[in-house]
């Protein structure tokens, strides 16, 4: 970025590959009204996917020149449309194939590994099929990471705690080439100014190339790493006037109705509810109260959206689904989502069960071909549940109204007399007087000018493009909003931090499967802590990854997880299905955050670079001795 | 240089010939094409691949083939008995100890192989015995809950 720095890229001015901003209200007027202004630097580091499954694919020519390509993606459709592109073929005679998916969290929401197109190549040559997989080492290195973000955060608040402000300034360290860079430099600075009530909002990212790994897509995509700091450093500004970090957050904190600083319209939003909740699991009140030596609490809070319209040029963000009632009374039904692994599929099978009055076991939910599923935009952005369960949700209204015609005919009632419970068909004033599902079917498909029962959906979300110049747009149908507490006990001789107690809450809209959206947060937080304080990819001196194998690559195992208690905060969402909204990547944004601020609330130490390991809080506390 | 093994795997006899170098956890999902038995990591770093061998979890990634000439080996494929699930399985299911399921088999057997010797475990006991097991969609919470909880079933 440096003038005179060597270029990376011919014709990169800096080698600066993006540079997405937000220039909302008047900064420099706000920190005038401030009575405060702080401003604070605070980097994050690589880290890893760590998909369990390796990356894998088959390529298989058929003798038309058709390839069917068997691939862990999070979005098959777009794979396809992809290697449509690269390889200059029409989308016909491309097949894309995915089965279940053995973790994604961002890494397979692409198709750009160097393997996609070997296998390929190698199986025309060949006339045989080719299978490549990477061994974990080389997982680790071609499955692209988190990006290092070197982020300075400055704010103004007025004494009563009021935040007038905010200028966020980002580089992110990109590596050598672009793969979602300049979105995940992006994503970040959004959701900042969807999380409080200040309308001054500035944002400066830098999409740096360097002759380093490039980093990708990675569950949140940007917005844990801005949100690191901005909430971390609202934990030392608290720390600094002596103020409660919790009531500075619920003084702030956006409100249901309000429209942010982005232009983020909140049809539903729990954030208080959220930071109330954990601060009473976690006892906030009370131990603030009665602190004890080498402990410490830290909260922070978080959004994320629900789908996103933030990719500059393609203004849509949609899932379909179509849905066939076979003879027997089963269903049939596809959907663009791929289950990496969240649950997305049995959320979506409940979904259509509760609008058709089927039972979940006889519906044969279908996923990751693209010959027999209709096109969406994937399993990413935390969309699956919400914005690929409207599309279950339209088709199968679509096909219940179907059912209740061709029933009402032979009922001689009115549709509108009828309901479906338990596959049968029956009139509500007189539920004797039935049919089952499959007789409706039966008799509407074996007869004169008959009909099948089936029904298709592709919903577009209702969103809007942001606007180039200012950044602002309500960017996503919906927006999940959470918060973590975290208490901690550090070691003052050897550095090591024992986390006592972790409570999350998200509010998700609706829980449709409230056991699959415990377990997403429990992840979640899991994840998040091992950003917090272990997981670190170490490059040595030309860029090489240092530590490419587990047990060099430190996550927290069964035996370093913290008890944690997780509150489902319900606020209904207006648009979603069943009122739901996102899940998977709220879940671990502001885990890192808590974390380290309640590290800072014990040692009494603004460390503010991640992960903070032990390692990091011991030479820090001899710093302080010494001096 | 190949060799003639005779293994029992989920109480079948099998006759094979393999090439000395290969692994068991190859030729159990290459040969025998018992593709539950999972691959991550191919060093023994992660658990996925745990089988048990005359009832002790092993990572069948470490164990070449030809070490388990005459021994009995139990795959995931063989936990279910007469079509219903083990009461491990249906505890990972009713828990929520699953979510991609790639962990979960080598979790079920190393589980497995656990609970048979210590039919009480403390939860403490409990992460331990799958702290070698690696899972990145859980926080191990739910599955040491499952583990729990499937030990109580056991024992009634």
């Amino acid at each position: 970025m440096k003038a005179g720095a060597p270029i990376i890229h011919e014709g990169i001015e800096r080698n600066i590959a993006a540079n997405p901003r937000y220039n909302l209200g008047d900064v420099d007027k706000a920190f005038k009204e401030a009575d405060h202004v702080f401003e604070d630097r605070l980097e994050t580091q690589r880290v890893a996917h760590v998909c369990p499954e390796p990356h894998n694919c088959v390529a298989v020519w058929d003798h038309d020149g058709k390839l069917t390509f068997y691939y862990c993606s999070q979005m098959p459709s777009v794979t396809r449309v992809q290697l449509a592109k690269a390889l200059g073929m029409p989308e016909s005679k491309i097949r894309v194939i995915t089965n279940h998916v053995g973790g994604g969290f961002g890494s397979r929401a692409t198709s750009k590994f160097p393997m996609d197109f070997a296998a390929i190549v190698l199986a025309r040559k060949a006339g045989r099929p080719v299978k490549i997989e990477y061994a974990r080492d080389e997982e680790f290195i071609f499955s692209t990471f988190r990006h290092k973000f070197i982020m300075t955060v400055k704010t103004g608040i007025k004494n009563d705690g009021t935040i007038t402000g905010r200028h966020i300034t980002n580089i992110c360290d990109n590596g050598a080439y672009c793969d979602y860079g300049p979105v995940v430099t992006n994503v970040g600075g959004a959701m900042q100014g969807t999380l409080y009530r200040f309308m001054n909002y500035r944002y400066d990212g830098y999409t740096v190339y360097t002759n380093l790994p490039y980093g990708g897509a990675m569950r949140g995509i940007g917005n844990p790493q801005v949100h690191y700091a901005g909430e971390t450093q609202l934990n030392m500004i608290a720390e600094r006037l002596g103020m409660d970090p919790l009531e500075i957050r619920i003084k702030n904190a956006v409100r249901t109705g309000d429209e942010t600083a982005t232009g983020a319209i909140l049809k539903s939003c729990g954030l208080v509810e959220c930071l109330e909740e954990v601060a009473k699991e976690i006892g906030w009140k009370e131990k603030r109260a009665h602190p004890v030596p080498n402990r410490g609490l830290g909260i922070a809070c978080g959004v994320h959206f629900t789908g996103v319209r933030l990719s500059p040029g393609i203004d849509a963000d949609f899932a379909g689904a179509t849905l066939t009632i076979n003879d027997d009374g089963s269903v049939n039904l596809a959907t663009s989502c791929v289950d990496i692994g969240s649950g997305s599929s049995t959320a979506l099978t409940q979904i259509a069960a509760e609008v058709l009055g089927i039972e979940m076991e006889k519906i044969n939910t279908i996923f990751g071909d693209t010959e027999t599923c209709p096109m969406g935009w994937g399993s990413r952005a935390s969309r699956n549940t919400a914005v690929g369960g409207m599309a279950i949700q339209k088709a199968a209204e679509d096909a219940r109204k179907q059912i209740l015609e061709a029933a009402g005919e032979k009922l001689e009632v009115h549709p509108d007399d009828l309901d479906i419970r338990n596959s049968t068909v029956f009139v509500k004033a007189a539920p004797s007087k039935c049919l089952s599902v499959s007789d409706v079917v039966r008799l509407n498909r074996y007869r004169k000018d008959g009909q099948a029962i089936m029904a298709k959906s592709h919903w577009d979300a209702p969103s809007q493009l942001a606007d180039p110049v200012t950044g602002r747009g309500n960017f996503s149908m919906a927006f999940s909003y959470g918060a973590k507490a975290i208490e901690v006990e550090v070691d003052p001789g050897t550095g090591q931090i024992q986390i006592l107690k972790v409570a999350a809450s998200q509010d998700l809209g609706k829980a449709i499967n409230p056991l699959g959206a415990m377990g997403q947060i429990e992840g979640g937080v899991h994840m998040g802590l091992g950003f917090g304080m272990s997981e670190d990819m170490v490059l040595d001196d030309e860029g090489r990854m240092k530590n490419n194998y587990l047990l060099d690559y430190r996550m927290l195992t069964s035996l370093d997880m913290p008890p944690v208690s997780i509150i489902l905060v319900e606020t209904n969402d207006p648009v979603g299905p069943f009122g739901a909204k996102g899940v998977g990547e709220m879940a671990t944004i502001g885990t890192a955050d808590a974390f380290v601020s309640a590290v800072q609330k014990a040692t009494g130490l603004f460390l503010t670079d991640l992960p903070v390991t032990p390692e990091k809080v011991l030479l820090a506390l001899k710093k302080k001795e010494s001096t | 240089m190949k060799k003639k093994i005779k293994l029992t795997v989920n109480d079948e006899l099998h006759e094979l010939e393999v090439e000395n170098r290969r692994s068991l956890l190859e030729v159990i999902r290459e040969d025998l094409h018992l593709l539950g038995t999972k691959k991550m990591c191919d060093m023994g770093e992660c658990g996925s691949c745990t089988v048990l061998m005359d009832g002790v979890a092993v990572n069948s990634c470490l164990v070449l083939a030809v070490e388990a000439e005459g021994k009995k080996i139990e795959t995931i494929e063989g936990v279910a008995q007469g079509g219903k699930l083990h009461p491990i399985q249906e505890e990972f299911v009713a828990k929520g100890g699953v979510q991609c399921g790639y962990c979960s088999p080598g979790m079920i057997m190393t589980a497995k192989a656990f609970l048979e010797k210590n039919a009480n475990p403390s939860e403490e006991e409990a992460k331990t015995a799958i702290a070698g097991n690696f899972c990145r969609c859980t926080g191990y919470i739910r599955i040491v809950e499952a583990i729990l909880s499937a030990a109580d079933r056991m024992r009634e």
